[in-house]
């Protein structure tokens, strides 16, 4: 069995990777890569060359091309010990138009488009803009060259840069002596109460190990997962946080900062991470630690958009199969009886109304009753998660009672339930130990899909209560041209759908002694 | 009968009068006496024999004559008052006191001063136009395909790493791309929605195939040498035609639930289908006296899909030969 799970799991990282791989195909071969600024506040403010060369830069960081200046290869060349400051000095100066080239700019130029050409990149020059004998705002000239990034490039880039295990190399610049420390006694509780934790200098965290009182008490920074950086929606912030960062209004608290000043803060210092020369540009930085470990995230009340979404999905889940299950063996015992035709009157109803419109029809409803229709982070109350809970279970319950009662129903015309009839077993019996466990085991299937199902949220019924949850974020990354996002968010769709295929089958195996994976098909 | 014996000495005449010989033929004797039976009429007595049946149909006659022949009689022009600020957002009684008492306004007017009732049947006409046709689309393509796939393992071996892929890429993602790439047009949706559909339904008539394929009958049926083709066509078809009634009875609602949801998402297509007016008039739902705009193409598009759902459900039942007793 194990074998064969592993095996299945890895015909599926396959098919994920495949999936990302089409995914990419699309956002961005197909789509016209002008639209990731259609929201960029900061594309408007530049323009001219410089917005040429913005754009350009821009779209390397996204992965769409692979962008290298005149002076990066200059930089590079000074690097590897081939010119000297003098020459890299007298070189780099662009001229406002070829005419006007140095004779060392010349020789230099050459050389770069000769490299250009060699490794595929197109070279451009931008002359320079001019008004009125001075130069235009952003008119410098430019001298860069790109070339498009192809498809497998980017997609062994970006799964090779999905794990990130922090190191003491990570930080670049010079921190003094790097390692890791174990203590007994974690400095952010102010030394002296029992807390283990190892804490990294030369790390791109601080800690890298912590506890603290927050499920699940024990948290690390060492492994993490990048699933990509977002452009447009959450500006520069990885997808996993977007995903866990918690929401609402900060909590302070009494906080001891490194450098022993105590103030009443939000910050949360066990997310300490490097910010390379902080404590020289920034006063509170400077006043508050003793290192560059200065950029750290705050605490705040509400959960994340993913707590809410799984809270609200998990419940709704629970609710779902609680109320599904003994509702749909009903339907199926008064089979043709009216408890039946009401149950498949509202069936047809949940397959049959659009589900904006019943969710919409749903909180009409909820509404008349007094429950708040619109949810708040900064609210206390619990009554705000009830309406969203209800919409979300509602329609499951409809399909999940469908399929019970289509089994039950298929499996009390089968022959060893007339045989256990006929053998004298009360019908409680043959219902409970004959016909359910039979019948329930497509419906066991389906479980580990709709608890991990939880996890990615729901758009509707989401967008409708105003939850901020996570059921959104595909749908808006779209809409906003988010690649990183989409692509991210795609993965980890895939990932979940395919792990919850693999769970039901497993878990379907150990309900049922008959169903075996292993044994080579009749 | 019982008691209708006769004696047949009351008659008086010999045996002979009584009795003549009849030859016996060959041919004859191979007929079977057994009541004439025609599948597709016995569907259909089946069907009629439920009454709901014949409620549903009536609706049915009555929201395609709606839907297909009242827009075309009708002319109708949704920005005909776009610059009279007292004629939106009207209740019935308002726009009957504004414009008149008359069919087209006795569910108020929209946000543009149009006439809702008119608005709701010319977005049906398109909302339904394209369920039908991605319906046919999709179904035609998804029986066939899924028919020879039920039968080939090789196919099979390749179609499930396809159905695995193609089933994880974001369905929403797919249409948004095609809507962006090519152009939010009614053609471009329905490509957009079959384009991968036909997929599923392969996939599901896959798997009814291989559960019928392997039984008893068309294993003797092979052995006796009938063809593949024929085995598919005569023994699985006739089988299948009770599921695929009632999968086109899924597969035509839900075209219409999704072309909602995508135009609440904003992805939907340019012209005004029920999802663009349902998308356009969410914000009027709450707001007192603007109802009508929301709930009736909700209305109007939950009655499309119930009526679809029933007629094709029970058509789907009385396909199945064993309720034909």
């Amino acid at each position: 069995m194990t074998k064969y799970v592993l095996r299945r799991f890895l015909h599926a990282m396959i098919s994920v990777i495949i999936v990302v791989a089409i995914v990419m195909l699309m956002i961005y071969s197909m789509l016209d890569r002008q639209n990731i600024f259609a929201s960029d506040p900061q594309y408007s403010k530049v323009s001219n060359n410089q917005q040429v060369v913005y754009k350009y830069r821009k779209w390397q960081d996204f992965g769409y091309v692979d962008y290298i200046t005149y002076a990066d290869y200059l930089s590079q060349l000074q690097k590897s010990g081939e010119i000297d400051q003098e020459t890299y000095d007298k070189a780099v100066s662009i001229a406002r138009t070829p005419d006007k080239d140095t004779d060392i700019f010349k020789d230099y130029s050459a050389k770069f488009e000769a490299y250009c050409k060699e490794n595929g990149y197109t070279v451009q020059r931008l002359n320079a803009i001019m008004n009125r004998k001075k130069l235009a705002s952003g008119g410098a000239p430019q001298y860069f060259a790109y070339r498009d990034r192809p498809l497998w490039k980017r997609l062994v880039s970006y799964f090779t840069s999905i794990i990130k295990v922090d190191n003491i190399h990570a930080v670049k610049e010079d921190v003094g002596e790097r390692g890791l420390t174990f203590t007994l006694y974690d400095p952010v509780y102010g030394g002296e109460k029992f807390s283990p934790a190892i804490i990294g200098n030369g790390t791109r965290n601080k800690y890298l190990l912590y506890f603290d009182n927050q499920f699940p008490y024990i948290h690390q920074n060492l492994v993490s997962i990048n699933l990509g950086v977002s452009y447009s929606i959450n500006q520069g912030v990885e997808i996993t946080t977007t995903m866990t960062r918690s929401q609402g209004s900060y909590v302070l608290s009494e906080l001891t900062y490194p450098s022993g000043l105590t103030e009443q803060s939000a910050d949360d210092l066990h997310s300490a991470v490097y910010q390379a020369g902080s404590r020289e540009v920034n006063m509170v930085a400077a006043e508050r630690f003793t290192d560059d470990y200065t950029s750290v995230q705050t605490v705040k009340s509400g959960l994340s958009r993913m707590g809410y979404s799984f809270t609200i999905g998990i419940i709704a889940t629970m609710l779902a199969y609680l109320l599904a299950i003994p509702l749909g063996i009903w339907m199926a015992l008064k089979k043709e009886k009216l408890v039946d035709r009401i149950g498949t009157a509202y069936i047809v109803f949940i397959m049959a109304v659009p589900s904006v419109a019943y969710i919409l029809i749903f909180k009409a409803i909820g509404a008349m009753t007094g429950l708040p229709t619109t949810f708040d982070v900064e609210s206390k109350s619990k009554l705000m998660f009830v309406l969203p809970i209800v919409s979300l279970a509602l329609p499951s319950i409809a399909g999940l009672m469908r399929w019970l009662r289509r089994f039950m129903i298929d499996q009390m015309n089968s022959d060893y339930v007339k045989f256990a009839r006929s053998g004298g077993l009360s019908e409680g019996e043959i219902f409970t130990k004959h016909i359910f466990k039979n019948a329930a085991i497509p419906i066991i299937h389906g479980i580990p899909g709709s608890l991990l199902g939880a996890l990615t949220g729901a758009f509707i019924t989401e967008r409708v209560y105003v939850v901020p949850g996570i059921g959104g974020l595909l749908i808006n990354a779209i809409g906003a041209y988010d690649n990183g996002v989409i692509v991210g968010v795609t993965l980890f769709y895939a990932v979940l759908s395919v792990v919850s295929m693999i769970l039901g089958d497993v878990l379907m195996a150990m309900v049922d002694p008959r169903i075996n994976f292993t044994s080579k098909a009749r | 009968m019982e008691n209708e014996l006769f004696d047949l000495e009351q008659f008086g005449l010999s045996n002979e009068e009584l009795f003549s010989r009849v030859d016996h033929s060959e041919t004859e004797s191979e007929k079977i006496t057994a009541p004439r039976y025609s599948y597709w009429k016995s569907v259909f007595r089946v069907f009629f024999r439920n009454k709901v049946n014949i409620i549903m149909l009536g609706v049915l006659l009555i929201v395609l004559l709606l839907t297909y022949v009242y827009p075309a009689i009708v002319e109708y022009d949704p920005y005909a008052n776009l610059m009279d600020g007292s004629a939106k957002h009207l209740t019935p009684s308002a726009a009957f006191a504004r414009f008149g008492k008359s069919i087209h306004w006795i569910l108020g007017s929209g946000g543009s001063g149009e006439p809702t009732f008119d608005a709701v049947w010319y977005g049906a006409r398109i909302s339904l136009t394209l369920a039908l046709i991605c319906a046919a689309i999709n179904m035609t393509i998804g029986v066939l395909l899924g028919a020879v796939w039920g039968f080939s393992k090789k196919l099979d071996m390749i179609m499930n790493e396809v159905v695995n892929i193609v089933g994880n890429v974001p369905y929403t993602l797919l249409i948004s791309v095609l809507v962006l790439v090519l152009s939010p047009s009614f053609w471009t949706m329905v490509f957009a929605l079959t384009v991968t559909g036909w997929l599923f339904i392969a996939y599901f008539i896959r798997t009814q195939v291989i559960i019928i394929r392997d039984r008893d009958y068309n294993l003797a049926s092979r052995c006796l040498g009938t063809p593949i083709t024929r085995i598919a066509t005569k023994n699985i078809l006739p089988f299948m035609t009770s599921v695929i009634v009632t999968q086109i009875a899924i597969e035509i609602p839900s075209y219409i639930s999704y072309e909602v949801f995508l135009a609440y998402i904003g992805m939907g297509i340019r012209d005004m289908s029920l999802g663009r007016i349902i998308g356009a008039a969410q914000s009027a739902m709450l707001t007192p006296g603007w109802g009508y705009e929301f709930w009736s193409p909700v209305l109007v598009s939950a009655i499309i899909t119930i009526v679809l759902y029933v007629v094709g459900q029970n058509l789907g039942d009385a396909s199945d030969p064993r309720t034909h007793m």
